[in-house]
């Protein structure tokens, strides 16, 4: 703990070449970036800097396929992490009472969130050729031949939250498990022995002492899935037409096939706000929960 | 038995996960195998039975007649080591200085350096026309000083503490990263133009991968810092023994286990990191996933060598994942959610 001795000056030399680090490359570029989105700027055909206010901002909350990102990017990332939680929580819950095999799936279970994204979605793009894939093979067997998983837009976006789902709900299984295991047992063996049932203490001692944790797991994921490209990008390149683009997606567009570097920086700080805005309601909402449940 | 039957659902759910997180790897494992014919015609799952196995694509691919893949990997090699490396190395430094020391950051001084940093830059580059890199340099060696003198001042206003600063480096992480990332590539771009290769080389990518991976090292490596004794650093510094050489010689050797594990989880952040490489790199410093990801359009139907492509980027992971399985088993992580 610092004490008022630790004063010394050495401790500068510690945290200066992190926080120069950070500043120099995410902070410093994003000032000049806010600069540029209040210019009119072109690469492609070049033309000069221009001043235009908050043009660019006006022009992308005008735009239709702004708003369309933004709800993709909302369906995928909400009902992905609610399938993540509920799937993650209850693995986890089954991990940590000891199923036959558990120390077998520590290792497999875990193994989908180290795999780079990119190539997750590689293997997904066979897995679901409509043709020659395997999951085809399923749904023949089924009586569904050659559904279009990633050119019709309802199923592509079914097959991008399936992706993530298996992705990502190893981090869940992760964190809630060791969450799990840092619960208290005395509290638990009395209440088996107060013959309380399984389904009771999971509702009444289990969840509400995890809810902490709970709110944490789904505002990292629901942060992190707010930043899904990868997948995106090799599944379906944001298609059929733009149904499946991504905000990410669609400000590397903007930016890398149109050239329009104003635009793309103010999309990214509108983004920000948004994320930053989220955040803040979320935890509110969050505090106002964990203060009902004690 | 009422908890048996929960017992029962909990393993049918697990086996059932347990198949479908292991039927992809399956088939991109067996996919790597497959001869032309055994992708072409139908799906086929098992090799011997439904298919003759062939080393023909590990062979093309290592051989490199269907493009380049050992300089991808090469460079996502380097790339990774170097930046987790740094990473990890600054990291635990600003990490321990947070642990052990006390900051003080007045707020009223840290808006000014913003305001100074801001304004400065708008000025300099629209009204004066300064290059841009250069007039963010100026920009930074000013306002900082000032800064930190104004830090020195008895300024009004609430004064932030080490878990502010701590909040500030995990909090880069919260922003979308196409934000910096972008507005890296716009900085660099304008670099290469005033004759500092950033895009496209080894120090840029490099710079921008440690900065991605340091909120994660300071993050983790606090904790760790954290269950370090500070009995024996005391009894060191007692003995006069300098704080640089407490710090390399005493407490880096004991947070051991934690600096593993942190450098890991960075590596593989930065292993599979595509937003990045796909912004700052061209040619010569593509990294794996770029290659992948290109992969999809130059071969449509090559299954066989997107599978090895697929596979040589999972192998490394799955270390990494057996080692964090095993240390999740001992608890390693119970004492980094709090």
């Amino acid at each position: 703990m610092p004490s008022a001795a630790s004063n010394d000056r050495i401790k500068h030399l510690f945290l200066w070449p992190a926080f120069l680090v950070v500043l120099l490359v995410t902070l410093f570029p994003l000032i000049y970036a806010l600069v540029v989105s209040f210019q009119a700027v072109r690469l492609v055909p070049p033309t000069p800097a221009r001043f235009v206010g908050f043009d660019n901002y006006a022009e992308i909350i005008q735009s239709a396929r702004f708003w369309g990102s933004v709800q993709v990017t909302a369906v995928i990332v909400f009902t992905s992490v609610a399938f993540q939680f509920v799937l993650g929580f209850a693995l986890a819950l089954a991990l940590h009472h000891n199923v036959p095999g558990a120390t077998l799936y520590r290792v497999t279970f875990l193994l989908p969130m180290f795999l780079a994204p990119v190539c997750v979605a590689l293997i997904a793009r066979m897995l679901f050729h409509p043709v020659l894939g395997p999951v085809n093979d399923l749904f023949t067997a089924l009586g569904f031949e050659h559904v279009p998983f990633l050119t019709n837009s309802t199923l592509a976006i079914s097959t991008l939250i399936i992706v993530e789902v298996w992705q990502w709900t190893p981090f869940v299984i992760l964190l809630m498990l060791a969450g799990l295991q840092g619960l208290p047992s005395e509290v638990f063996e009395a209440a088996r022995v107060d013959n309380i049932s399984a389904w009771r203490r999971f509702r009444d001692l289990t969840f509400p002492m995890l809810l902490p944790l709970s709110i944490a797991v789904i505002f990292i994921r629901l942060i992190e899935g707010f930043k899904l490209i990868d997948t995106v990008f090799v599944l379906t390149g944001g298609g059929p037409g733009t149904s499946t683009e991504t905000l990410t997606l669609f400000a590397y567009n903007e930016g890398f096939k149109k050239f329009n570097i104003g635009m793309t920086s103010a999309l990214s700080f509108l983004f920000l706000i948004v994320v930053i805005v989220f955040g803040t309601l979320y935890l509110a909402a969050a505090q106002r929960l964990t203060k009902r449940y004690r | 038995m009422q908890s048996q039957g929960y017992r029962r659902i909990g393993f049918f759910i697990a086996l059932l996960w347990l198949f479908f997180c292991m039927f992809p790897l399956w088939w991109v494992l067996v996919t790597a195998f497959k001869p032309p014919l055994a992708v072409s015609q139908n799906a086929t799952y098992i090799p011997f039975v439904d298919f003759q196995p062939t080393l023909q694509a590990f062979r093309e691919a290592l051989s490199g007649v269907r493009g380049d893949f050992a300089g991808p990997i090469m460079s996502s090699v380097i790339v990774s080591v170097l930046s987790t490396g740094l990473a990890v190395f600054l990291g635990s430094m600003a990490a321990y200085a947070l642990v052990r020391f006390e900051f003080r950051i007045r707020l009223l001084a840290g808006l000014a350096f913003a305001v100074m940093a801001i304004g400065g830059f708008a000025y300099l580059s629209q009204g004066w026309g300064i290059r841009v890199p250069y007039a963010l340099s100026l920009v930074l060696l000013i306002s900082l000083p000032i800064a930190v003198w104004l830090n020195g001042r008895a300024l009004p206003g609430p004064v932030l503490g080490n878990n502010d600063v701590t909040f500030w480096f995990v909090s880069q992480r919260m922003f979308p990263p196409i934000v910096s990332a972008f507005a890296l590539f716009l900085l660099y771009a304008e670099m290469n133009k005033v004759g500092f290769r950033m895009l496209d080389s080894l120090p840029g990518l490099v710079l921008a991968y440690t900065a991605f991976g340091l909120p994660f090292a300071v993050w983790l490596m606090r904790d760790f810092f954290e269950n370090v004794p500070v009995e024996v650093e005391e009894a060191a510094r007692v003995d006069d023994i300098g704080r640089l050489r407490i710090f390399f010689q005493i407490v880096l050797p004991m947070s051991k286990p934690g600096l593993v594990a942190t450098s890991m989880i960075i590596l593989a952040f930065i292993w599979n990191e595509f937003l990045f490489a796909l912004l700052l790199t061209s040619s010569k410093w593509q990294t794996l996933p770029i290659l992948m990801a290109g992969q999809n359009s130059s071969r449509g139907d090559e299954w066989w060598a997107i599978s090895v492509a697929a596979l040589i980027s999972i192998i490394p992971m799955i270390f990494v994942a057996i080692f964090l399985g095993r240390m999740m088993r001992s608890g390693f992580l119970a004492g980094s959610i709090k």
